[in-house]
């Protein structure tokens, strides 16, 4: 039998934060939509595509959208308490 | 979606619906972007019509570090290692309990306080998980209260390390040391500075990447998800050459005094070197125009670039009359780039993240490099030569300085 010995866990315990609640949504009709563009390159026309789409087949009442001035760059505090007050959706992006 | 589900998880949103989009697309027509936007429009209703409410649940909390029992032999323990992902690439020493403690000794911190809260995974960087990572990358002990101050600095907003952590770009930390601990550590700040051989400089910038990497969980290939990366992303740690500076140093230049010691962290793209043999004002040049290049972050953001000033180049500056700060301000005159050495595509992205700043491009418009002169930051480290180095940052960063504080 070799000899063992204990070694720590150099990682960390992936954070949990407290569950929030959310509300679920059974269709979009007349519904505001709202997307946070990540400002990579052809997300915005990926966005302006499918609010047309949400607006035309899906009866969204009306969509808003915010670019990112850059994709590292956090959205402001204010934008997202406005975003979170008049939309009852908001997509965003992640990644490339 | 690793990216995006743990960030979520840690927020509290676990069950946080995520459509994948194929990628990448920014090459894509806009043909080819319409069906795309069809596609992932149908994703999005799925996942909204299916999602479930969030059940209610109880923050974890932080839980004791794990121990692990294998054979007492390296390669087993670097086997593990190496299975686990949790090392970089390099063998590691066993972080056992009894070297662990050891570091330990070494900070008057309790083991189980949260230095810092690291992302993007958001885990907790106790003192005790930092002893572990510097016992792996090699550390003596007494470079624990460093290590402490560089993980907490490197997790100040203000260095935005969520966006190093998770970029395409090449960016890592380097870690800049000051201050009388630096003599006291045995670190180079002279010949090779920032080369291999140095066994404080080359443990700490390990130790902080391994901890950076152990708690904020961006993996290469997962949340890390850089193009190519940079051999600094291994260690990139030096301390400053106050000796042969003309000028003050960099800790003193923030606000502190000679005697304390800091650690400065900055987001680092790279390092270029420039060998120059000027003795006059063709030393600016050089150097500005070494920074002037289309494809910089730094012109993109609004960045804080650095330079390495060499012994030699620091005293023919000197000589000049220059003071530090009048270096800082003729180079950030001097490396103003015209609009149009830009691509369309570039010039674009600069007017989007710099109206506020620049106002309306023209072509012809100047770039600066960086919102302000003092954006710049200047050190002289290196031995003798006619070489000094130009480190482009990540550029939507600050550098950030810490004062080390010791046990007694």
């Amino acid at each position: 039998m070799p000899a063992m010995i204990s070694i720590l866990d150099p990682t960390a315990v992936p954070a949990s934060g407290q569950q929030q609640t959310r509300r679920t949504l059974d269709s979009l009709q007349g519904k505001v939509v709202g997307f946070i563009d990540n400002a990579k390159t052809n997300f915005n026309h990926l966005v302006d595509d499918m609010a047309m789409v949400l607006e035309k087949q899906y009866g969204v009442k009306s969509v808003i959208k915010h670019r990112k001035r850059a994709a590292t760059l956090a959205v402001a505090d204010d934008v997202l308490k406005d975003m979170a007050r008049q939309c009852d959706v908001i997509i965003t992006g992640s990644g490339d | 979606m690793p990216l995006g589900r743990t960030q979520a998880t840690a927020l509290g949103y676990a069950d946080l619906p995520i459509a994948v989009v194929a990628h990448p697309f920014a090459s894509h027509s806009r043909d080819k972007l319409r069906k795309l936007a069809d596609e992932c429009t149908a994703s999005v209703l799925k996942l909204i019509r299916e999602a479930q409410p969030a059940a209610e649940s109880v923050t974890k909390a932080a839980a004791r570090i794990a121990t692990i029992d294998v054979e007492d032999d390296a390669d087993a323990v670097n086997r593990l290692f190496r299975e686990r992902r949790w090392t970089d690439g390099f063998p590691v020493v066993a972080p056992t309990r009894e070297r662990v403690q050891r570091m330990l000794r070494c900070t008057p911190r309790d083991a189980r306080d949260v230095v810092a809260v690291i992302p993007p995974g958001f885990g907790p960087a106790t003192v005790e998980l930092i002893a572990i990572n510097a016992v792996m990358a090699g550390c003596e002990p007494e470079y624990m209260p460093v290590l402490i101050a560089a993980v907490e600095a490197a997790a100040d907003p203000k260095f935005n390390l969520q966006a190093i952590q998770a970029t395409t770009n090449s960016a890592g930390v380097w870690l800049i040391v000051n201050g009388p601990v630096a003599k006291r550590l045995g670190m180079n700040a002279g010949i090779n500075c920032l080369g291999n051989g140095n066994w404080a400089n080359a443990t700490l910038g390990r130790a902080l990447r391994l901890a950076l990497q152990n708690a904020g969980g961006a993996l290469p290939g997962d949340m890390d998800q850089a193009t190519q990366g940079q051999p600094g992303k291994y260690s990139f740690c030096c301390a400053e050459n106050e000796d042969a500076s003309p000028w003050e140093p960099l800790h003193v230049e923030r606000g502190y005094t000679a005697v304390q010691s800091t650690v400065t962290v900055v987001g680092a793209s790279g390092t270029l070197n420039m060998n120059m043999h000027s003795k006059d004002d063709e030393l600016l040049r050089s150097i500005a125009d070494t920074m002037a290049h289309p494809s910089s972050n730094d012109y993109w953001f609004g960045g804080a670039p650095w330079i390495i000033l060499s012994p030699e180049h620091a005293d023919v500056l000197k000589s000049l009359g220059l003071r530090k700060e009048d270096v800082r301000r003729e180079l950030w005159e001097r490396s103003k780039m015209p609009a149009n050495r830009f691509s369309a595509r570039e010039r674009v992205r600069i007017q989007s993240v710099r109206r506020d700043e620049l106002g309306e491009i023209a072509l012809d418009s100047l770039i600066p490099i960086s919102p302000k002169v003092e954006g710049i930051g200047i050190i002289v480290a290196g031995g003798p030569g006619t070489h000094s180095v130009y480190v482009p940052s990540f550029g939507a960063k600050n550098a950030v300085t810490r004062e080390v504080i010791w046990a007694g």
